[in-house]
């Protein structure tokens, strides 16, 4: 992706320059005339009818990034409103976004550090000075380093560990730690979405796709809630509206549960979980058959031909298809015939496909289908994603010197985001070992797959000497830890953005819209004083890097020198706008963004067709398949004598076949592999998770508006399955793994697969709060320094705070992705037993232990990988060996 | 000669705006991103809304839909609760707004009985930092935002562009257009309230599902918990 963040910002200063001068006039008459009343941009209170002043900033309700603009009256932020100049989600917030501000006036809020009293986990804290606590947590580290530094052994540093959640912070996060000479960096990407990123990277570059929803024609929407939460939700969500209202697009979905994606849907199909893959398969198949593919974009742009795909579809025939997944054959054809004849077309998929095991191999089946019928960078098609970077302070710390075995274990070479699911299990057994322990808008206690096995293993001191949480809020993990730096919520502290939440690329900032409530101080001051504490004189060549005096110089680095953001005032315009650049008004009409003349400002498409200057082939060489090279770099590719900068790999081609995934011994085309829950039993069912779309996965229970809306989950089973097991609507169900067990009730419906059950996340936590556990009227605890809320007190009126199913879920890793395959456990179901009540919850760590010996089995390394993958032609007896220095993992060292 | 406060209807008047909202149920998503919009605008407390989204299935495997149905007061121009308000603590401004004046308020809950569409409550005392309690409240078409040249929060904040608002009287307006061009209807006609909420795109179950009892258990135990909780209303708003 960072390839195209350059070549992006470069064509986008020019634009940007341009449009801001537009941006700055009024509209034309002919708009006024039909539209009479203003949508955003100004707000006046309910009750006094003053003008309330505004703030822009970024929203982190979620990890969308929306542009915000935060109302502020009488020092106290009451309401948000999407920012009007944002391009991409157009002045519009959503629930969550909408709520965000409760957040910072959370009665349950931690406003000074704690340092734990009581045994870990007691809940007895004493309150303490920031400077007293970036005092301890620096002894802490520093103790770590000088050990390292008279053993003369660096991989001891790596013993500092950070795991984060959402980090929004633009580097900083990474800048601390690389400061300190760890790689011990632990992403929570793998519980998130990293198997699609992984089946996407080695084909086109970047990470996602960026779907030109409005202008499209068909959609092919495979396991993902564009609609309510899926990546992009409020960007893609107003666009596919408009693509399928609007301009009569037809949206297909594919998901074993009616989500409001799917009950929105021309047609809804709910495939076997973990079958997606076989589907876009078959389409591909009756695409490359019947001669619906585009030939001309196969044979320029791709590393393979269409016969070479044609052999390897052979067997992956729409009645295959129908046999994995439960889907027609009939209908795969006539889906994949559409799909190839209705042009502009597009596919979105999000996790229902990916967070399986082998969900790489889904995702990269599904990529397939728009490469083969030439949707890729069209108008109205599947496009690369367009972001825009930011330098970064000099100097800059370099990384560690050792790779760290727990951010990026040997057995997964190819899972360029990470695997951070098997930490607590490699402590446990002596792989590794931990001394610090920091974590950062994170909850593996509560969000992970067996989360049990974390909370035991954040619990034993002996494991974790010392566990420090930046966590502003009393969540599962935090409750744990030794010291409490509480941050500012995201309304409160700074950092740079920018997401591609659509195909305008853009800058964004976030920014304090009031001063941190209660004198708490933003993380990143937090870890400006950590270091300085660290390396107070200098001598152990740290300091340097966090050379700021105050938060705002290090905003100013990042922004200041940005070409073209300079001319229009850099930081101060960011803080001024919110984002940058500004690329016209939004219509109301149309919700196009359009000029002062009411014409709509297009997006650019075809990024891998701009053509390569003279300088830049200046000294280049193009090679037998046409990719240029320059300095040992590749630059672009040449297609019959014209030279494009072409996609973000190595031949800049799109590599359908992928090099990389043969090494280790996977197929390098994509492929389907029957997952182990495909041999149910009949008694069994499988077990999946989604969120909602008025909560995140965890931090949201808190909020009292979306707790409202929302507040349990109770597990969706199909009218059959439920009246085979006598259960019937509301009943207290047991749901059974073989991790252990949870006490649920049934929510009788007809939306779902007959042989899968689906549990929400967001509900039933055990921490997070009074009102997340429904004991509002209880005293406020003694670390619960918010203002007291009457309302939350005496208005809440649900009584009913759901159950969480993650103790029971699996440890499975997708071996190629890294990915957690969140859809891989199968239960049983029945009634509750004597003795049951509703939100048991009986988990094993011993079973969670063999779960981990099993899924490493999958890993190229392991048995069960040589049995799955007979097709791929290599030796297998020389692979290379999972050593933490020799596999050359991408993010390694 | 109209009872009450009551501004005489100003459908169609000439001089005269008629606001109205027109919701597009083909492009309503449920996100419920203006339940919660509208909550912050008024610091509308726990238990009472101005604006809910209805949730309805229908269908069977793998045959189903999902349908969504957003309420808020229908500023009807001929409105039964101003007609039954004993202290004219509700009117109706001559632009089309049916507004509550809070100091003329005795929460006597006729207002409330005589609304056929649910869309009024009792504020209750404990609030965050509005501190108006024990009066009847509404929606009110954001009137403090439309006389000053803004939408409504719920039309500002609307991902799918399903709520529209404008003036009616305006034959240029986004809304008359949409009225002009589509088959709209409004809810129980039949009362003579002549609501001004339009909607677009209504199928059966979705006008019916508007006063449909919650069906499944999950709805049901809320329901049970929310009428527990405030007895005068049914104007609830729900995920499932």
């Amino acid at each position: 992706m960072k390839d195209f963040a350059q070549i992006n910002r470069r064509d986008f200063i020019k634009l940007g320059a341009a449009a801001g001068a537009v941006g700055a006039a009024a509209l034309g008459s002919r708009r006024l005339v039909a539209m009479e009343q203003k949508l955003g941009g100004e707000d006046f209170s309910a009750t006094t009818g003053a003008a309330r002043e505004s703030v822009p900033y970024t929203c982190l309700a979620c990890n969308i990034e929306d542009g915000g603009i935060a109302y502020v009256e009488n020092g106290r932020v009451v309401k948000l409103e999407g920012n009007m100049d944002h391009p991409n989600t157009r002045g519009k917030l959503c629930a969550k976004g909408n709520s965000g501000f409760l957040h910072i006036y959370d009665p349950d809020r931690i406003l000074s550090p704690l340092v734990r009293t009581g045994k870990r986990g007691e809940g007895k804290w004493k309150r303490i000075s920031y400077d007293e606590a970036t005092t301890l947590l620096a002894q802490k580290i520093r103790e770590v380093i000088d050990r390292a530094n008279t053993e003369n052994k660096p991989e001891i540093l790596n013993e500092i560990v950070l795991k984060w959640g959402r980090n929004r912070t633009g580097g900083a996060a990474e800048r601390f730690m690389h400061a300190l000479g760890s790689n011990a960096i632990l992403h929570h990407t793998d519980i998130c979405e990293s198997s699609k990123k992984v089946g996407l990277e080695p084909s086109w570059g970047p990470d996602i796709e960026s779907c030109d929803w409005a202008n499209t024609k068909y959609i092919l929407n495979f396991g993902s809630n564009i609609l309510e939460t899926a990546y992009f939700m409020n960007p893609n969500a107003q666009r596919l509206v408009d693509g399928v209202v609007g301009n009569k697009a037809k949206l297909v979905s594919f998901d074993v549960r009616m989500s409001n994606t799917s009950g929105f849907a021309d047609e809804w199909y709910a495939p076997y979980p973990g079958t997606d893959g076989a589907i876009a398969l078959a389409m591909a198949n009756v695409i490359m058959y019947e001669d619906l593919y585009d030939a001309d974009f196969i044979r320029d742009w791709t590393n393979v031909t269409a016969e070479q795909l044609k052999e390897h579809l052979k067997t992956f025939t729409p009645e295959y298809a129908e046999e994995e997944s439960g889907i027609a054959a009939a209908d795969i054809r006539r889906i994949a015939r559409e799909f190839a004849t209705t042009k502009p077309a597009t596919t979105f998929s999000y996790r229902g496909p990916v967070k399986h095991v082998y969900g790489s191999y889904q995702e990269a089946a599904i990529h397939m289908l728009n490469v083969i019928t030439g949707n890729v960078e069209k108008k109205g098609g599947y496009c690369l994603p367009r972001g825009m970077g930011w330098p970064q302070p000099e100097p800059e710390p370099p990384k560690g010197r050792v790779p760290s075995l727990l951010a990026t274990p040997p057995e997964y070479p190819l899972a360029s985001h990470h695997v951070s699911t098997l930490a607590p299990y490699r402590v446990r057994k002596g792989e590794a070992k931990v001394s610090v322990w920091m974590t950062f808008y994170d909850n593996p206690a509560y969000t992970y797959p067996s989360s049990h096995v974390w909370a035991e293993f954040l619990k034993d001191e002996n494991l974790v000497p010392f566990f420090a949480s930046f966590s502003p809020f009393m969540s599962e993990t935090t409750e744990l830890a030794d010291l409490i730096i509480p941050d500012v919520t995201y309304l409160e502290r700074h950092d740079p953005e920018s997401m591609p939440s659509g195909l305008y690329p853009c800058l964004s900032i976030r920014q304090p819209v009031v001063k941190p409530l209660g004198g708490t101080q933003e993380f990143r001051q937090t870890l400006i004083d950590v270091i300085h504490k660290v390396d107070p004189d200098g001598s152990l060549g740290i300091k340097k890097y966090f050379a700021f005096d105050t938060v705002s110089d290090w905003m100013r680095a990042h922004f200041d020198e940005i070409p073209g953001l300079k001319e229009e005032g850099g930081y101060n315009f960011l803080k001024k706008k919110g984002v940058w650049p500004i690329y016209g008004k939004v219509d109301p009409n149309t919700a196009k963004i359009v000029d002062r003349n009411g014409n709509e400002v297009e997006a650019d498409y075809g990024l891998h067709r701009k053509e390569l200057s003279a300088s830049d082939m200046e000294g280049a060489e193009v090679d037998g398949n046409g990719t240029i090279r320059k300095n040992g770099k590749a630059i672009g590719v040449q297609i019959r004598g014209r030279n494009y900068v072409g996609f973000g790999t190595p031949s800049r081609k799109i590599e359908l076949y992928k090099e990389s995934f043969k090494k280790f011994g996977f197929n390098p085309l994509p492929t389907y592999k029957r997952l182990p829950t495909r041999e149910r039993k009949d008694n069994e069912l499988v077990l999946t998770t989604y969120k909602v779309n008025v909560h995140t996965q965890s931090r949201t229970a808190s909020l009292k508006y979306l707790a409202e809306l929302y507040h349990k989950n109770p597990m969706w089973i199909h009218t059959k399955a439920a009246a085979a097991r006598g259960i019937a609507d509301g009943d207290l169900v047991r749901v059974t793994s073989s991790v252990g067990y949870i006490v649920t009730r049934a929510h009788v419906t007809e939306g779902i697969r007959p042989d899968v059950v689906a549990i929400s996340t967001a509900c039933g936590h055990p921490s997070y709060g009074r009102l997340a556990q429904l004991r509002q009227r209880e005293q406020a605890p003694d670390w619960a320094q918010g203002a007291a809320s009457p309302d939350i007190s005496n208005n809440v009126w649900w009584d009913d705070r759901g159950v969480h199913p993650n103790p029971i879920i699996r440890l499975a890793v997708d071996p190629i992705g890294g990915s957690q395959g969140w859809f891989d456990t199968l239960v049983t179901v029945s009634k509750a037993q004597p003795g049951d009540s509703y939100g048991d919850v009986q988990a094993s760590v011993e079973a969670s232990d063999r779960d981990y010996e099993e899924t490493l089995r999958y890993a190229y390394n392991g048995d069960i990988h040589r049995k799955n993958h007979p097709e791929v032609d290599i030796e297998w007896d020389a692979l290379p060996p999972a050593e933490l220095e020799g596999v050359g993992h991408p993010d390694a060292g | 000669m109209p009872i009450g406060l009551q501004a005489p209807p100003s459908l169609g008047v000439p001089g005269k705006k008629r606001w109205a909202m027109v919701i597009d149920l083909r492009r309503c998503i449920g996100c419920m991103a203006c339940v919660c919009a509208d909550k912050a605008e008024f610091d509308v407390p726990l238990g009472v809304w101005r604006t809910v989204v209805k949730v309805k299935n229908t269908g069977a495997f793998p045959n189903t839909k999902r349908h969504f149905m957003p309420r808020l007061c229908n500023h009807c121009d001929n409105p039964p609760c101003v007609r039954n308000c004993p202290t004219e603590a509700t009117y109706k401004h001559e632009d089309g707004f049916v507004l509550q004046r809070y100091e003329r308020c005795i929460a006597c809950r006729t207002c409330i009985a005589a609304c056929p569409y649910n869309a009024r409550h009792v504020l209750p005392n404990n609030r965050d930092h509005v501190k108006i309690g024990g009066v009847v409240d509404k929606c009110t078409f954001c009137n403090h935002r439309v006389e000053k040249g803004l939408v409504p929060a719920c039309v500002q904040t609307c991902l799918g562009r399903s709520r529209i608002f404008g003036d009616l009287n305006d034959p240029n307006s986004e809304v008359s257009r949409l009225v002009a061009t589509h088959s709209t209807v409004v809810l129980k006609p039949g009362k003579g309230t002549q609501p001004q909420v339009y909607y677009i795109k209504p199928d059966r179950g979705l006008t019916e599902q508007a006063y449909s009892e919650p069906v499944s258990y999950a709805a049901k135990a809320d329901a049970r918990a929310f009428y527990r909780h405030n007895r005068s209303s049914k104007f609830f708003s729900g995920v499932l």
